[in-house]
């Protein structure tokens, strides 16, 4: 019996994709890895527990994480989808230039052996562009990172250099809280 | 005019009179039988032995369920909120507290309690305790119950006040109810062509168990009707109908049920909602017997074929089939054969195939945490999808996951989900 297809495109990293004949039970880590050879989203435990695979979804109300490796390409249909591969910006000769998310990884040397990497990055994109939608107090910005980050495992338990990263990015990014020290810095400098 | 108001005042005296001998037949407790063991002259192997059954006795009657500390530290310290249409009733403390519990109760007092609903200084229980259910309960289990109870370590926490509707917060009004609802305390008997396993299995499911408590419909009165086990919804979950028909009907097996009730996992279902901690208060400590006895009790002999998935009922759902794909195949799997130790099966779940999608509908939206079940068994997380389905799309989820594997044709429709949504979000409103 032939698999049963359905028709898929999606725009994945700025590319549209499709639209392409697809066998519908397909899981996103799957069209990432094997067709699209965007090897960068990990797959590990296969059951949206570890969000190792964690991928962005773009949609009207902003981004939000999903895990690849239990979202079907049924519900990623017609969206837009950044992977790790799209999370890096281009200078003006075409070269990549890290996020401030991937910048302060880097800095604080957030990861061992990086498999868990991925979906960390992803999971701090997020959080950084819903705190640019609503800012926060910094007084909750430890508690909002841990809640963001809490799914996301890393067993080389590196979890305190990829907490510090992120709140460092928080703090230091104009906009993301309401009365942090660069929402400070940004108003005298208006001034 | 005189003539109306002459009958209107002889109906007033009347129901005034009716309510007064109501009152007098529900105040109060009636005789209770005398103390199985004389506790004061025991001696410390007996002792033991007394308590260690007194343990089985308040794990069979799952105290625990609604006695226990929702914040931790004890099963019989109280707090737990229980919520009902009169308002919200919080278990009280039953540790041996002289300040907050019962340690200044006699072991009458303890039988007076649970198979009267009457507490010292003849205080009304709420019929939440289920005396209604264990007037049945022997003196020796009574008496059991009450050396283990005074064995445990007082906990000197206070008792949550409960919030309750008026008039239900008089609890005088309670001996009304009592005049019409409570049975007489009558210790159980076994009926004369009853096997002992067959007795104690309808002892353990009907009195200690109280099963009918939750899968009982209940009447305007909030009291059980006499449909005994044909299923209820309460506290904004469906405890399903446990006839030995309706059982038979979802696929349950004999082995199934044993395995259900003693490791919370079978392929009929996982314990969920309120079963979870009756499956780690009760039955997952209850000897193999008693599994036994309960199941035999409640197929009363009948057993279905085994867990077969049922036919397509109906063209399933294809927006809904899309969406199972792209959200739940994953871990349940395209063929809804889901993943030993992790996730479900769906094909064989019983959630689908009841009447009431309000289980269903909770499960998609608010998911599941991850547990340890017992014997090992357990289930990993599954995350909601509140936040990714709206009522349309919930509905043609819902719908295709009943026409698939659930027997249900009809599509349920979104305003259905919406109104079960606004149904369970007062539940948790109330919490």
């Amino acid at each position: 019996m032939a698999i049963p297809k359905i028709s898929f495109s999606a725009t994945i990293n700025g590319q549209k994709i499709g639209p392409v004949d697809l066998p519908e039970d397909l899981m996103a880590v799957e069209l990432l890895q094997e067709y699209l050879n965007l090897t960068g989203t990990r797959l590990t435990c296969g059951q949206g527990v570890c969000r190792a695979c964690t991928i962005i979804v773009d949609g009207e109300e902003g981004s939000r994480t999903v895990p690849a490796c239990i979202t079907g390409i049924a519900w990623l249909n017609g969206r837009s989808i950044r992977t790790i591969e799209g999370i890096a910006g281009k200078d003006t000769d075409g070269r990549p230039v890290p996020s401030p998310v991937q910048q302060a990884f880097l800095k604080h040397f957030s990861f061992q052996c990086s498999y868990c990497t991925p979906g960390f990055v992803n999971a701090a994109t997020v959080l950084v562009e819903s705190l640019a939608k609503a800012p926060i107090p910094v007084a909750e910005v430890e508690g909002r990172i841990l809640t963001a980050l809490d799914a996301n495992l890393c067993r080389c338990t590196g979890y305190v250099r990829y907490y510090q990263a992120v709140r460092e990015v928080i703090l230091s990014t104009p906009g993301l809280t309401v009365d942090g020290p660069a929402q400070t810095a940004n108003a005298t400098v208006k001034a | 005019m005189i003539r109306v108001l002459r009958v209107l005042c002889l109906l007033v005296v009347l129901g005034a009179v009716a309510a007064g001998l109501l009152m007098w037949k529900g105040w109060g407790a009636g005789p209770i039988p005398p103390a199985s063991v004389d506790l004061a002259s025991l001696d410390g192997p007996a002792r033991a032995d007394l308590i260690a059954r007194g343990e089985q006795v308040a794990r069979a009657g799952d105290c625990a369920a609604c006695h226990t500390d929702p914040d931790g530290g004890s099963d019989l310290a109280g707090g737990m909120p229980m919520v009902t249409p009169m308002g919200t009733i919080y278990g009280t403390n039953i540790s041996p507290s002289e300040t907050h519990g019962i340690g200044g109760w006699s072991a009458d007092d303890l039988y007076t309690a649970i198979a009267w609903g009457v507490a010292p200084g003849g205080r009304n229980l709420y019929p939440a305790m289920p005396y209604v259910s264990y007037h049945a309960i022997t003196r020796a289990d009574s008496d059991a119950l009450y050396a283990w109870l005074m064995a445990q370590p007082p906990v000197e926490k206070p008792n949550t006040p409960n919030r309750l509707i008026p008039p239900f917060n008089l609890r005088f009004g309670v001996s009304l109810w009592n005049a019409v609802f409570r049975p007489d305390a009558a210790p159980f008997q076994p009926a004369t062509d009853e096997t002992p396993e067959a007795a104690r299995g309808r002892y353990l499911v009907d009195v200690l168990g109280h099963c009918g408590e939750c899968h009982t419909p209940r009447n305007l009165a909030y009291a059980m009707t006499g449909q005994p086990l044909a299923g209820n919804v309460i506290e904004g979950a469906l405890a399903p109908n446990l006839t030995p028909d309706a059982l038979v009907q979802r696929g349950w097996t004999a082995g199934d049920l044993e395995r259900f009730l003693a490791s919370g996992l079978a392929p009929q279902g996982v314990m969920t909602f309120r079963m979870f901690p009756v499956l780690s208060h009760s039955t997952s400590h209850m000897p193999p017997e008693d599994i036994k006895a309960i199941t035999s009790h409640l197929l009363a002999g009948r057993s279905a074929p085994g867990p077969v998935p049922r036919p397509v009922a109906g063209t399933p759902d294809a927006a809904g089939h899309q969406l199972y794909l792209g959200l739940c195949a994953g871990c349940h799997g395209p063929n809804g054969t889901g993943q030993p130790h992790s996730s479900v099966p769906l094909n064989t779940n019983t959630t689908a195939m009841f009447d009431d999608p309000i289980n269903l509908v909770r499960i998609i939206r608010e998911g599941v945490e991850a547990r340890d079940l017992a014997q090992g068994e357990r289930m990993q997380a599954m995350p909601g999808f509140a936040d990714r389905l709206d009522d349309t799309q919930m509905a043609q989820l819902v719908s295709y996951l009943r026409q698939r594997w659930g027997g249900h044709a009809d599509p349920v429709a979104a305003d259905r989900i919406a109104e079960i949504i606004r149904r369970v979000d007062g539940v948790e409103a109330a919490h």
